[in-house]
């Protein structure tokens, strides 16, 4: 008998179809012609104008579409990041996925007291390193705004340098200006083996961010400029959230998030036509209640996958988006349903680069307990996005017989083939607990947190980064870190 | 006389029935302050408590806090002597280097709803600005906001900078923003840390004693 070999079909999300994708991207091309961007940056400002833009009220430029259209023709469809030893580790383009922690948070728990607590540098060292040792997770942000660094103006170049010594993942990295930015492109060019060889097998993107609605501080730009110019791959979302700095429906937020991207990327490919720039507004939605931005609600979710659609259907450039986090103030049961819920719908729509996970308290709190969870969660929504392989071996009609010809004695646990296919045809968890009541029980009945929180501890007690840095590679970069003092 | 009806008006937001009920209150000879105390800021009051426990969203709020801006209009040709009595002034901006301000505009509906006087800077406001506005305005409250913090430290400036033009002593500090906390405010010298709009409001209060 001849058992069919079929292409496994891999579950997909569509939230757009083409005319709806057509619609938000002439809306925002609308935008972009009628009432332009504030542009503080006169150096942008010149070449927006020397190109066609036109200056209208003070610091507005209009900018025609076709400027729009021509920037998303010239930037590069794939951005490769490679990790530190300068091999191929994320190929952002198409329906390829990569999962990693997020920036910036203000407290994390603690993990021995498990209080919220402000961060500090040895927590940025933590996560990188919980990152570097985590099988789903591919690129490692600062997860914090250490408090104890010696001058707050350098604070995402300590930030920077301790995530260089406790990981060799890739890295998304914040800076405030152009001299903090210059002084974290050194760190990189001596970790890569100098400027050429970073150029060439970037480890780094950089996430910066105009302020919607409309409006491009002077200091964001000479970001962008720089980046562009040095080749460093960079997102430049604008946080056009429903109802705080975009309107309160999706769509018009949406358009309005899209055009602001857009008014980035052609000051982006003006400066270096093909240069990297990953796509992506960020359009979460304002709590009503709180005013905070959401980290778990539905609605942002809902915008990625449809700007997921919008590169599948128009732009064909790699995506920004975010995934396993929560507004939940503990590692508690909101805090695993929001998070598995961003996970899944990210994955299903193949968002590219995705961000913040293990977020709590809507990106204010940081938890190590919190990514260690949502790594095992990644790997359950990897599991079901890898769909049904059907072929002869998974058909399996010849471990039946034999099970058959077994008689009363037949069980497939003890065939071979289990053996040889158990580890591939199930998702084998980890911190997802299925043992029995009396073995739980007899372990003291831990939850998935107090299991969270062993599993990172042993993580940290056991592992560091290989290979290790040089010790003349680390010195350089002390000696780089005394501009920041 | 009852201003209920105009209380519940202003409540629920319709900006066009509080408007005709604040002039027919004028025409039948009411006092334009005792409009604004017993109808208006009355009816604010409410609305704090309730957005306060969650009976509220946001959007319902500023619009009554909207509806309450559109009547005080009405009244400001009304005020005897000295004008409108308000709670106090609130001199408020977003710091130096920074240009965020959707929570700093909350902040000022919501304590211009609660009856203060408020004098909004803007973004990107540097120590000097505020020092100015305090001694212009007469401000008893400078209110600080930041997102960034990069940006946080131009708090401390701004305080340094009250304290050395001699107004530490008469104006009363709040901070807030993303990455404040109550122990930065204390580091910094702030005399309150306000996490958000509703609690400003009442920080506020607190502070002026009213």
């Amino acid at each position: 008998m001849q058992l069919p070999t079929v292409p496994t079909h891999q579950p997909r999300l569509k939230v757009f179809d083409r005319r709806q994708a057509l619609a938000v991207h002439s809306a925002a091309l609308e935008i972009l012609e009628k009432f332009g961007v504030q542009m503080a940056h006169a150096g942008a400002r010149d070449l927006l104008l020397a190109n066609g833009a036109r200056l209208y009220d003070e610091y507005w430029v209009r900018i025609p579409a076709h400027m729009a259209e021509a920037a998303l023709r010239s930037a590069p469809r794939q951005i490769l990041l490679y990790n530190q030893m300068g091999e191929r580790a994320m190929a952002l383009r198409d329906d390829h996925f990569y999962f990693g922690t997020g920036s910036d948070t203000t407290f994390t728990l603690d993990l021995e007291s498990g209080q919220r607590r402000p961060c500090v540098l040895a927590d940025t060292g933590r996560f990188a390193r919980l990152v570097d040792a985590l099988p789903n997770l591919s690129f490692a942000m600062s997860m914090s705004n250490p408090r104890d660094v010696p001058n707050m103006d350098f604070i995402y170049v300590q930030a920077f340098a301790e995530m260089v010594r406790n990981t060799n993942k890739p890295m998304v990295f914040i800076a405030d200006r152009l001299e903090d930015m210059a002084l974290i492109h050194q760190i990189a060019c001596a970790v890569a083996g100098g400027e050429e060889a970073l150029r060439r097998k970037p480890f780094l993107l950089n996430y910066s961010e105009a302020i919607s609605p409309l409006r491009f501080p002077e200091n964001v730009v000479d970001k962008l400029i720089f980046c562009a110019r040095k080749e460093v791959p960079i997102c430049l979302p604008s946080g056009s959230n429903a109802g705080g700095g975009a309107p309160i429906t999706l769509a018009g937020a949406m358009a309005l998030g899209i055009a602001e991207n857009l008014a980035g990327l052609v000051i982006h490919q003006l400066t270096q036509p093909g240069a990297p720039f990953l796509f992506g507004p960020n359009v979460s939605a304002l709590d009503m209640k709180s005013a905070v931005v959401s980290y778990g609600c539905p609605e942002w979710s809902l915008t990625q996958a449809a700007l997921a659609d919008m590169r599948d259907e128009l732009y064909g450039l790699p995506i920004w988006s975010f995934a396993g986090a929560t507004d939940a103030k503990t590692v508690d049961a909101q805090a695993g349903a929001e998070a598995m819920f961003s996970i899944t719908t990210a994955m299903l729509s193949r968002c590219n680069l995705i961000h913040d996970v293990g977020y709590l308290e809507y990106g204010s709190t940081s938890s190590l307990e919190m990514v260690t969870l949502a790594d095992e969660l990644i790997g359950m929504a990897r599991h079901f996005t890898a769909g049904i392989p059907v072929n002869p071996a998974t058909l399996a009609l010849d471990a039946l017989e034999r099970v058959k010809d077994a008689g009363a004695k037949g069980i497939f646990l003890t065939d071979d083939h289990t053996f040889d296919h158990f580890e591939s045809a199930l998702f084998l968890p980890d911190l997802l607990d299925r043992s029995r009541y009396d073995t739980w029980q007899a372990a003291g009945g831990p939850d998935l947190y107090r299991r969270s929180n062993d599993k990172v501890r042993r993580i940290l007690a056991e592992h560091n980064p290989a290979p290790e840095k040089e010790a003349a590679l680390l010195q350089q970069i002390n000696q780089l870190l005394e501009a920041a003092r | 006389m009852s201003f209920e009806t105009l209380s519940q008006t202003v409540i629920k937001g319709d900006m066009q029935a509080a408007a005709e009920l604040t002039r027919k209150a004028l025409d039948d000879g009411a006092d334009a302050q005792q409009i604004l105390d017993q109808g208006l800021i009355a009816a604010m009051d409410v609305v704090g408590r309730k957005f306060a426990e969650g009976a509220m969203f946001v959007p319902q709020m500023l619009r009554s806090a909207k509806t309450m801006q559109q009547c005080v209009e009405v009244l400001k040709p009304h005020f005897q002597g000295a004008g409108m009595t308000t709670k106090g002034t609130i001199i408020l901006g977003t710091v130096k280097g920074d240009l965020h301000d959707i929570g700093k505009n909350l902040v000022a509906m919501m304590l211009e709803g609660a009856g203060f006087r408020i004098v909004d800077l803007g973004v990107d406001v540097s120590p000097a600005a505020f020092v100015e506005a305090v001694a212009k305005e007469n401000g008893q409250i400078v209110g600080m906001s930041a997102l960034l913090s990069t940006t946080m430290p131009a708090m401390a400036e701004t305080i340094t900078a009250l304290t050395t033009a001699g107004h530490r002593e008469t104006v009363k500090i709040m901070i807030g923003g993303a990455p404040v906390t109550a122990d930065y405010a204390t580091s910094v010298g702030a005399d309150c840390y306000a996490p958000d709009a509703g609690s400003a409001v009442t920080e506020a209060k607190r502070l002026l004693d009213v």
